[in-house]
């Protein structure tokens, strides 16, 4: 058996006594996309942000790649090939689109070749370059996502965590940005994991799936293979 | 894990017996003062404490209770020397009219500053502050009726006697820290606390922010200047550097931050141990404040909450607790 | 004329004030930490200097080719090493440990060079030179040579470099440089230490300047503040504007009035537009 790209062991994490991610198991084969849903405030967030090194964990371990970076920083993170686009884009305000992206090469790998990446995300995405010179402040909420996907291709990951990305933007930004995410996917072959509350969205772009309640993963499987009731069930725990 | 912990209820000793123990407190060292049980030299020591924990009280209602974090307190003692130098030097009145005049001048002053100051929040607010106390120190340097850089002297006749300035100094301190937990017990110190911790969501559930500060600073400044006039008697001379100059918030910070910012009993430690260790680094010139920054530093590495603060976590019992209801802290 | 002999003189001045400003905001922009001891970082470079000039015999101004590396070098390690296990504790203990320092440092410089009056001369200070009516001096224009260079040399280096493009990310969303790929400590650290740097400078010309003494660094904190909050924290061109206008109130107002007309200047801006000109 092959090892999986992304492995998430008993992982448990929590802000002071109060525990918001509870002994979660996961994998991320290459390649694949694994959508995460869960209602508000089930500890979607602090498990990726855990993952990603912007939270420390309580217990458990995460491998990547075949080495452990359980509670290393984010910075050492992204420079193994595993980059998160936050909520909400978080993109650099004040900072042109173009600084943006160049930030997203800063791992030493991924500077050398970051002339190259960066036609390839212009390509991906023309309307940044287009834009190249705007202040990222200046961007709406979608084209904000993209400057913020973008930044994450920077790295040349080999894993990309989309954290809410259709929160706040209208349905035919979303479609457009699903298409492209799935480009990325079948074109870079780069693992994916979509973090949403918008179910179906995330089952029909997914692979297979794990739904999260209350800290703990409930349920999880194939994408196509789930029937709505259940899958309800979970999500609602009823 | 620390569910033990939490069970376990925190002790706030506040009740009957908590009052006896301080009237009784109090009435030994009105007694000290009064019978003359304590030398001269003991007893300017006391005065020193009792007026510093009333500065530190009132430094510490402002910055760990409200979350204004004041470097500009110096303006109302600045103030409050000249005022009682004013009254007493310049027109020939009584020290207690001095006093309290020196009261008048810092709370109007306060009341038109708070116009002004209450516009800035945080950083802003404590440079503002800052800015104001040391505008002030320009405008009596070069303010010919006071005397400019030579400073004002201050002639109290008849001269009172040492046991009545202590007596008089207990009295301010007893009432400053009686004032500051009355008021954190009203539904104002919750309304404090919540400023403190989120100004946005303490005016959204209904916080009036801005009578709330009002109240806090207007105190603060009333308090500050009366320590500070009686401190300045004790002087007799009060210059433009020696009134408004930072180095008074310095000591307000060391108080309060070795004390424990954020309880009452904090100030109270952080003041004697303030005029102790002044009185020991007296005897190293040159280190006293290398010593004192030292310890201010790994006070704060290695006990945040201070001396009082960790106490009370570590012994789970609180004195003059601002909480009304006792609940099990987390963490 | 004497309009344009003032106006000079300001915006000469205005650079060094503005450069005064600039460790500060950088500080306080990027780290978001309010460094109470930057004023004897300030008293610092210029003691370093005074005592470096004779030492080596060379003009005060060279002397930089040391003090600025050394001095970066202590910021970047005082950062990493001390500050930031602070700040990880909260915001305030990291200002009560920079106002500790700052006591410490002031008496440090009090043992080692005493209570005297310094002042670092160099070999044009009195001198002037005459252009039609006006009347410059050479030290001015030393100073603002000094000043312009490095303000634009820091400007460039935060625009052009990789490790600028860092810090400038870092200011904006610490979490998302994180993320990035950025050492958001180490990039705190050479903050630290570009504002310890400007100190040295900082702290040459006010030494060239004017007389100093062990204390003057609460003076020089809080003109630093006044600039860097006129101008608006974490904004570059915002302090350059708010130095030479300090400049301005400084040989307008005099030795007597000069601070007084600044401190008003500053309450209001303050009052107006309360988080400075160039603001968010």
């Amino acid at each position: 058996m092959s090892e999986a790209l992304l492995d998430i062991e008993n992982l448990s994490a929590g802000y002071g006594d109060f525990s918001a991610v509870n002994e979660v198991n996961m994998k991320v084969e290459k390649g694949q996309i694994i959508s995460l849903i869960g209602l508000n405030g089930s500890g979607k967030t602090t498990l990726i942000n855990t993952v990603a090194g912007l939270h420390r964990s309580s217990s458990g371990r995460v491998r990547f790649k075949d080495s452990d970076i359980t509670n290393l920083s984010a910075e050492k993170i992204v420079s193994k090939g595993l980059s998160l686009v936050p909520q909400g884009g978080r993109c650099f305000n004040r900072m042109s689109v173009q600084d943006n992206l160049l930030m997203g090469s800063f791992p030493k790998a991924a500077r050398k070749k970051s002339k190259e990446t960066l036609c390839r995300v212009y390509e991906l995405f023309p309307d940044l370059k287009e834009m190249r010179k705007r202040p990222a402040g200046t961007l709406s909420g979608g084209q904000r996502q993209m400057a913020a996907i973008g930044r994450a291709l920077m790295a040349c990951p080999d894993c990309l965590i989309f954290d809410e990305i259709s929160l706040g933007l209208s349905p035919a930004v979303i479609k457009d940005i699903y298409r492209r995410i799935i480009k990325i996917n079948q074109e870079e072959n780069t693992s994916v994991i979509l973090i949403e509350q918008d179910t179906q969205r995330a089952l029909k772009a997914s692979d297979s799936f794990y739904i999260m309640l209350k800290g703990k993963i409930v349920l999880s499987g194939k994408s196509s293979e789930i029937d709505s009731e259940t899958l309800r069930k979970a999500y609602f725990g009823i | 894990m620390s569910d033990k912990r939490l069970q376990r209820p925190v002790r706030v000793l506040d009740s009957l017996p908590m009052l006896i123990v301080c009237i009784a407190v109090v009435s030994v060292l009105y007694a000290v003062c009064l019978l003359r049980i304590a030398s001269n030299n003991a007893m300017r020591y006391m005065i020193q404490i009792f007026l510093y924990i009333t500065m530190g009280q009132m430094w510490n209602l402002l910055s760990g209770f409200a979350g204004m974090t004041s470097l500009g307190q110096q303006l109302y003692i600045g103030l409050a020397g000249y005022s009682v130098a004013i009254a007493t030097a310049k027109l020939h009145l009584t020290l207690g009219v001095g006093l309290v005049m020196s009261v008048a001048v810092s709370v109007v002053v306060a009341l038109v500053l708070s116009l002004l100051l209450f516009r800035m929040e945080g950083m802003y607010f404590s440079i503002a502050t800052w800015v104001v106390a040391e505008a002030f120190e320009k405008l009596f340097l070069s303010w010919k009726y006071v005397e400019q850089g030579s400073g004002l002297t201050i002639r109290v006749v008849p001269y009172p006697k040492i046991e009545e300035i202590c007596a008089v100094s207990l009295t301010v301190c007893v009432m400053s820290i009686a004032v500051v937990y009355l008021l954190l017990r009203t539904r104002t110190g919750l309304g404090l606390t919540a400023m403190r911790d989120n100004l946005t969501a303490a005016s959204a559930v209904g916080v009036n922010v801005f009578n709330h500060k009002l109240l806090v600073y207007v105190i603060a400044a009333a308090f500050t200047a009366v320590s500070a006039g009686i401190f300045f008697v004790n002087k007799g001379i009060v210059y433009p550097e020696s009134g408004f100059g930072i180095s008074w918030t310095v000591s307000m910070i060391f108080i309060v931050t070795i004390g424990g910012s954020g309880t009452v009993s904090g100030p109270i430690t952080g003041a004697v141990i303030y005029v102790f260790l002044q009185e020991l680094l007296a005897h190293y010139p040159g280190w006293s404040n290398i010593i004192l920054g030292a310890i201010t530093i790994l006070v704060i590495f290695f006990l945040p909450k201070g001396i009082m603060g960790t106490l009370q976590e570590k012994l789970r019992f609180e004195i003059f607790s601002a909480k009304r209801f006792s609940f099990a802290k987390h963490k | 004329m004497y309009f344009v002999q003032i106006l000079v003189n300001g915006i000469l001045l205005g650079s060094v004030y503005a450069l005064l400003g600039v460790g500060m905001t950088m500080i306080f922009g990027i780290v978001k930490l309010t460094n109470l001891a930057h004023g004897e970082f300030v008293v610092l470079g210029a003691y370093l200097s005074t005592v470096l000039a004779p030492m080596l015999g060379v003009d005060p101004v060279v002397t930089l080719i040391i003090t600025v590396p050394l001095m970066f070098l202590s910021g970047f390690l005082l950062q990493y090493f001390f500050i930031g296990k602070a700040m990880k504790k909260g915001a305030e203990p990291a200002l009560l440990v920079t106002f500790g320092l700052s006591i410490i440092l002031q008496d440090a410089m009090l043992m080692i060079f005493s209570a005297d009056a310094q002042h670092i001369v160099a070999s044009y200070s009195m001198s002037t030179i005459k252009i039609g009516e006006l009347e410059i001096s050479v030290l001015h224009l030393v100073l603002f040579a000094i000043s312009v260079v490095s303000i634009s040399t820091l400007t460039l280096f935060l625009r052009s470099t990789h490790t600028g493009r860092a810090i400038r990310a870092t200011a904006d969303d610490s979490d998302a440089a994180a993320l990035s790929g950025v050492n958001v400590n180490r990039v705190y650290a050479i903050a630290m230490g570009i504002a310890m740097a400007s100190a040295a400078v900082a702290g040459l010309c006010v030494g060239m300047k004017w007389t100093y003494y062990p204390s003057s660094g609460g003076g020089y904190l809080l003109i630093s503040f006044v600039v860097v909050v006129i101008g608006g924290m974490g904004s570059v061109p915002g302090t350059m504007i708010a130095g030479v206008l300090f400049g301005l109130a400084q040989v307008i107002g005099g030795a007597n009035y000069g601070l007084l007309i600044s401190y008003v200047m500053l309450l209001a801006v303050l009052v107006i537009k309360p988080k400075g000109i160039f603001g968010k």
